[in-house]
């Protein structure tokens, strides 16, 4: 293959990787540090991008639809989860890890019927907003400015995320509160809230993921499974609670994965799983986690 | 509940006498659509049994039984439809190559603990399904492997009802035997406190594996009946809904009892039965369902009736001269 | 009987344990203290198991057990008492006790014996000398602390050790229940020949019972002696003010 068509399928790993990044980020700080394993993450995502159609078909006639509802779509994915977060997961925090699964599966069920009840079952789509429609021809290359645009975010918003977590004060209560929940709460902490906030963060990532994504890809029922496996391997390659390793883990799995479909087609899929598989044999804790 | 009255332990076996004589008789007067259900029912009652070895007795928490149930089912599926061998030995191939997927599968995911073991069995079970869905020329993919052939003696639904009423039978009852012997109260002691029953001397990787293997080899039963029942087998026999829907039925009637499991598959076939009638927004149902498990019946059904029971218990002793005989 | 040579162990660049050296003769009942940091923690989990030392070595018996895992020094004949939340609180208080049994006995293999059955006189004989034959059915979970404790102890017992490792066995008690506590340990050291090694934070728990006591001061042993040349030590005296302030 040639040297264009490699560049193009490592830039199409690289924005994939990008994307589900943002997802991936959003569950590992919650793992991080609400210490569970938010299986409904991956139809928060989903939710996020029927958010973004639904507010972008609703202000078609003006201008910067999308743009808007980039805004909006997150925010109404963070407000869900806040009050999910406060009504149901709070009671689960000191129970054991099955009913934690169980509530966050659950919860998938719920998410997912409830946009088929709103939005159908047919797959939506969303125009590429202006002035990302079109391709970027450099020679003989073409790739799409949206997904040059997705690359573009993720680092975006990895720094964005490292200056919240380590510049503000917000940042060193979560820091402070993900190493010793005990300690924290000693020291004036108001942990309850602290949780609250990291949930409905990760939410607004995971609704800003699908947000992002819509324009590149159908929204429809069944997204939310894909992306969610996805997500498990990312974040077990890189370390549950890590924020590089999120987006290190993203970037590999992007790339494999990319790679995977050129060599071998059929079992590309599994590339994941294997690499989720060996990570967890030989180094369980992820690239940059730390040995509990 | 304090301590266990022995006045239970007789209402309990009557109960399970009971119900074994209903489901001997129901065939009698039940519809085949219905008897088909209840033989469904059975047969998840099995799996979810087997899980349960592992999950409520050991307290390893599996994402990924629904791969070593496909591992079962595809095996008896593929002699059968491949070979002419007999079905007796197509039967028992199931569970014993469950068993030896377990093996493999376990003595990896046993180095782990907590959410990085319940990943790992998720991403094995995740990779089965891929080989199944891939390797079109052995497994036939995503079409699945259809008209598979059973004994004309096991075709009418009634005969395969009682064949599966039978290995149930078995099944439990070997699954009895196992959770009340030592090695039972040693798996038992493992999910209460696994450092402690180190410092008793007990290898507890061993013994998680041996857990794992088990359970491997009853979920193995239990697809490899589903096999013969549905005559067909398909992909999604492997993948999370399926797991997830094993773990459900556990939760559904308690993970702390031997007989929950099998009264959360039956609670969990009504639920379905019905919910699917008025709505087929049966996700949305069912995820109201666990939550309001979780919230309000933590036991299980069969955790709340015990706690009824001994509620009731408590107040008779109370006030000895209330009660009436 | 127990002997321990230049054991030490460090934690990223950390030396908690730092070449600790003693024995220990067979019926002898004795303590280590220090305050809070010294690494008596560190020592245990060294002693049983739970963590490989970085040098030195401990013999049991003549046989060395340097660096074996728990399940094999507790096959070795050598006990370890928790604190408090070791015991398995979903399980009676007779098959909390049984189950040590069953392992001590080499049965906890056996899928075919009805568990129940068996090996009920020895679980017993524990039961009384603990004092809770008579809740032997009440679920562990549900005992009260004092109880709970006791439980623990009587677990350890189940795998019929010959010497006892105790883990500041009065953490978080009153001092009478602490009293009560020791009492029943030696007690019972007496009753099944037990060598008794005590690991306690409070000087005071273990002075009366103590044929010698070894204090611990950052990762190593600073004083070994009767109890009384321990209470007179300057240097003892010091480190515990110390760390009162």
């Amino acid at each position: 293959m040639n040297l264009q068509g490699f560049v193009i399928q490592l830039l199409s790993g690289v924005s994939t990787g990008m994307v589900i990044f943002l997802i991936a980020v959003g569950l590992s700080l919650i793992f991080g540090t609400l210490k569970v394993l938010n299986l409904a993450h991956g139809a928060l995502y989903m939710l996020g991008a029927y958010c973004c159609y639904w507010v972008s078909s609703s202000l078609s006639h003006l201008p910067g639809s999308f743009w808007l509802s980039l805004i909006f779509a997150p925010l109404m994915v963070a407000l869900f989860g806040g009050i999910v977060e406060f009504f149901l997961l709070r009671r689960m925090y000191n129970r054991e890890f099955l009913e934690q699964f169980l509530l966050t599966f659950a919860l998938i069920l719920i998410i997912a019927d409830l946009c088929k009840l709103a939005w159908g079952v047919d797959y939506q789509t969303i125009d590429t907003p202006w002035p990302l429609e079109g391709a970027a021809i450099w020679g003989s290359l073409i790739f799409p400015w949206y997904n040059l645009f997705l690359i573009l975010c993720g680092p975006l918003f990895y720094v964005g995320l490292w200056m919240l977590l380590n510049r503000t004060r917000l940042g060193r209560v979560i820091r402070a509160v993900t190493y010793n929940r005990e300690m924290a709460n000693a020291l004036g902490v108001n942990v309850p809230l602290v949780y609250t906030a990291v949930f409905m963060l990760g939410c607004w990532l995971a609704g800003m993921g699908g947000a992002l994504v819509a324009p590149m890809s159908a929204v429809m029922p069944g997204m939310d499974a894909v992306v969610l496996i996805d997500c498990f391997i990312i974040v077990v390659i890189g370390g549950l609670g890590s924020l590089s390793g999120a987006f290190l883990g993203s970037l590999i799995f992007g790339l494999v994965t990319a790679f995977g479909i050129m060599v071998v087609p059929r079992l590309a899929i599994a590339f994941g799983f294997i690499l989720m598989m060996v990570i967890l044999i030989i180094r369980p804790w992820g690239l940059m986690g730390k040995p509990e | 509940m304090e301590t266990a009255m022995p006045k239970t332990n007789w209402m309990i076996r009557a109960a399970v006498v009971a119900g074994l004589m209903v489901l001997a008789l129901l065939p009698v007067f039940m519809s085949r659509g219905s008897l088909s259900l209840v033989n469904e029912m059975l047969i998840l009652a099995i799996a979810a049994t087997g899980l349960n070895l592992m999950l409520g007795y050991a307290g390893m928490v599996s994402f990924g039984p629904a791969g070593i149930y496909a591992v079962g089912a595809y095996t008896t599926a593929l002699i059968l439809y491949d070979t002419q061998v007999p079905f007796a030995l197509a039967f028992v191939a199931g569970p014993l190559l469950a068993a030896l997927v377990s093996t493999l599968v376990g003595w990896f995911c046993v180095r782990l603990t907590h959410v990085y073991f319940s990943l790992l069995t998720l991403a094995f079970s995740q990779i089965i399904h891929t080989i199944i869905f891939e390797w079109y020329g052995f497994t036939k993919g995503d079409d699945g492997i259809v008209e598979i052939p059973i004994p004309a003696l096991l075709e009418p639904i009634v005969n395969y009802y009682y064949f599966s009423l039978i290995i149930l039978c078995v099944c439990l009852g070997l699954m009895w035997m196992i959770v009340n012997s030592p090695f039972g109260k040693t798996l038992q002691a493992l999910r209460e406190n696994p450092g402690r029953t180190e410092f008793i001397g007990i290898h507890v990787r061993r013994y998680q594996l041996s857990a794992f293997i088990l359970s491997g080899f009853f979920l193995g039963v239990a697809g490899s009946l589903y096999c013969g029942f549905n005559k067909n087998v398909f992909p999604d026999y492997a993948d999370m809904m399926k797991s997830t829907e094993m773990l459900v039925v556990c939760l559904l009637g308690g993970i702390y009892s031997f007989l929950g499991p099998t009264v959360g598959s039956i609670v969990y076939m009504f639920l379905d039965k019905i919910i699917t009638r008025f709505t087929e927004f049966w996700p949305l149902a069912l995820g109201l369902v666990i939550i309001g498990l979780l919230i309000f019946l933590r036991g299980g059904v069969v955790g709340f009736l015990s706690d009824r029971i001994a509620a009731a218990r408590h107040k008779e002793r109370e006030a000895p001269s209330d009660v009436s005989s | 009987m127990f002997q321990v040579e230049g054991l030490a162990k460090s934690f990223e660049g950390f030396m908690a344990v730092n070449g600790v050296s003693f024995g220990i003769e067979e019926g002898e009942l004795s303590s280590i203290i220090g305050p809070n940091g010294a690494g008596k923690t560190t020592l245990f989990n060294l002693l049983t198991g739970r963590l490989v030392p970085d040098r030195g070595r401990i013999t049991f018996r003549d046989r060395p057990i340097t660096g074996l895992p728990p399940h094999e020094i507790c096959r070795r004949g050598i006990g370890r008492s928790f604190q408090i939340t070791n015991i398995f609180p979903r399980l009676t208080v007779f098959e909390n006790v049984q189950v040590a049994v069953m392992a001590w006995k080499r049965k906890s293999r056996n899928i075919f014996l009805r568990a129940s059955r068996i090996l009920r006189d020895e679980t017993r004989e524990i039961l009384e000398s603990v004092g809770l034959w008579d809740r032997r059915e009440v679920l562990a979970g549900l005992l009260a602390h004092g109880d709970q404790r006791r439980l623990e102890i009587g677990i350890a017992l189940g795998s019929h050790p010959k010497f006892l490792l105790l883990d500041e066995p009065t953490a978080g008690m009153s001092p009478a229940e602490s009293m009560v506590t020791v009492e029943l340990v030696q007690q019972l050291a007496r009753q099944w020949g037990l060598t008794l090694l005590f690991i306690e934070h409070d000087m005071n728990v273990v002075f009366g019972i103590s044929e010698k006591i070894r204090v611990m001061h950052m990762g190593s042993i600073i004083a070994e002696g009767l109890p009384e040349e321990i209470k007179a030590n300057d240097q003892v005296q010091e480190i515990y003010l110390g760390e009162e302030t």
